[in-house]
Order: structure tokens, then sequence, then C-alpha cells
């Protein structure tokens, strides 16, 4: 019962003690201030067991039709390239403005999230470009544009990586 | 006015949506977007002939660049035929006005008799 007692305290205080520093101001909001280390650990834990979860039922079509990277690529280069990135560059003003920074999808990163699983790694792009990731700057496309379309940036996501700036240039440009 | 209030609530959240449906249509794109540079294209097939022709990313280049000449085609031949309208156009009224000169003259020259 004492055990009991004690822990509802320590729950008060720390309640207490939340609700101070959240109402004091005293948290650094800027995005020129990075987390803490801890703190980036759990929002990056939190966000990527969240994906993960929400698309494991997710089924992935044929992503092999050359006409999705034609569709796909003019979007991605219109809609995600500034944060993303293309083939060659490096950094643009928003991918090194934003906090947490973009993932350069330029690079292939298959390997250092999914082990080499390209459906796990295409529903989890499905999933984000559809629905997007709360106060991260990234948007929820699906609002605006139907699955068909997002599928097709899905595929052109999975070459981008071997694409050379000439090929891109070609892929993406608009009819 | 309770009424106006609920239409409203109504009406402008729909709007809203139907508005943001049209954001990102491909033609409202397509007004900024630049053409496809399908010379490295020629170059890359001319330099190395046995590139892989089943790959996807050079079946979409192909068919990219082959429908912008075709559009290209397209835009030329039309170019073509208007020009030649006109000058099919332009050659009737330089005929008339001749036709109306000679009519003139004759008539002239009748009155001088």
């Amino acid at each position: 019962m004492k055990t009991i007692k004690i822990l509802l305290y320590l729950g008060l205080i720390g309640l207490v003690g939340a609700s101070l520093f959240i109402y004091s101001g005293l948290f650094s909001i800027g995005a020129d201030t990075p987390h803490s280390k801890p703190v980036y650990w759990i929002l990056e834990q939190t966000r990527e067991r969240s994906i993960e979860r929400a698309s494991a039922d997710i089924e992935v079509p044929s992503l092999e039709d050359p006409s999705l990277l034609l569709s796909g690529g003019a979007d991605y280069n219109d809609m995600c390239s500034s944060c993303h990135l293309r083939p060659g560059q490096r950094e643009s003003d928003m991918s090194v403005g934003l906090y947490p920074p973009p993932p350069n999808l330029a690079i292939d990163h298959t390997e250092d999230h999914d082990h080499g699983d390209k459906s796990a790694t295409a529903r989890k792009r499905f999933w984000v470009i559809k629905h997007g990731i709360k106060a991260s700057g990234m948007p929820a496309w699906g609002i605006t544009h139907d699955e068909e379309r997002i599928w097709a940036m899905v595929a052109f996501l999975e070459k981008l990586p071997e694409l050379t700036p000439e090929q891109y240039q070609i892929i993406t440009a608009r009819d | 006015m309770k009424k106006l209030t609920q239409i409203l609530l109504i009406s402008l959240p729909l709007l809203t949506v139907s508005f943001a449906s049209d954001a990102h249509d491909p033609k409202l794109h397509a007004k900024k977007a630049e053409k496809a540079n399908c010379a490295p294209l020629q170059k890359m097939k001319n330099e190395n002939k046995k590139m892989d022709m089943t790959d996807p990313v050079m079946i979409a280049m192909t068919k990219k660049c082959e429908k912008q000449a075709q559009s290209k085609e397209m835009k030329h031949m039309e170019h073509k035929g208007e020009h030649s309208e006109q000058a099919k156009h332009e050659k009737m009224i330089h005929k008339k006005v001749e036709h109306k000169k000679m009519k003139e003259k004759k008539k002239d020259d009748g009155h001088k008799h």
C-alpha cells in the first residue's frame, strides 16, 4: 500500500513538473537546436515502430512497369527533390534547414533499414508518402494524390539511387 | 442565421477539399516544367551498343524521348501546314489584286480609245 502511495506521489510530482516545464517556454522549439540524444532516440524509435506497424499489411503491387518511372519521376522532381535531393546533389536549403534532416533518397538506404528487404522498404515508403509524418515537414500526399500516383513514386524511388544526373533529367521531365 | 452558419460550416470544408484535389494535377506542373534533354541518351546508345534494352530505366528513357520527338514532329508539321495555308491565302489575294488591276487597266484603255 505504501509503495503504491509513493508511486502515485512520484507520478503526480512528475506530471506537475512536466506541466511547469511546458508552460515555462524553456524548451527550445527552434529547428536549429538539435534534440538531446535520448529525446532523438525516443522520437526516432516511436516513428520507426509506428511506420512498421501501420504498413505491415500493405500489399505491394508489381512496380516493374517502366511507365511508372515516368509518372513517379516527374512527381518526385516536383514534390520531393527539394528536400530529398537528386543524383549528384549533396544538399539544398531544405535538406540543411529541416530538422530532423530529410533522408537523401538519391542514396540507397535499403540495406541500413530493412536489411535488403525491398518489399518492406516499398510498403513503408508508400505509407509515409500517403500519410506523412507529424512535425517533421513530411506532408501527407495521400490527401491530394491517388494511390496509383503514390505507388509510381515508390517505383521511381527504387531506381533513383542507380540514376545518373542525365538519366534523372530525362525521366523526370514533364511532357 | 443558424441555418446560414450551418451551410457555411458544411460548404467551406467541401470547397477547400475540392480545390485541394485539383492542386496537384500533372498538367499544372507541366507549365513550368523543362523538356527532357535527349541528346545524352542518343550518345549513350551510340557509345555503348551493348546497352541492356530490357532495363526499365532504359525503356522509360526511350519512351520519353520518342514521345518528345513525335510531338516535336507533329508541331513542325502543323507549323508547316499553317505556313503553306497562309502562303496559299496570300497568293489568292495577290491574284485577285492583279486581276483587279488588269481589269482597271483594260477599262482605262477602252476609255482612251
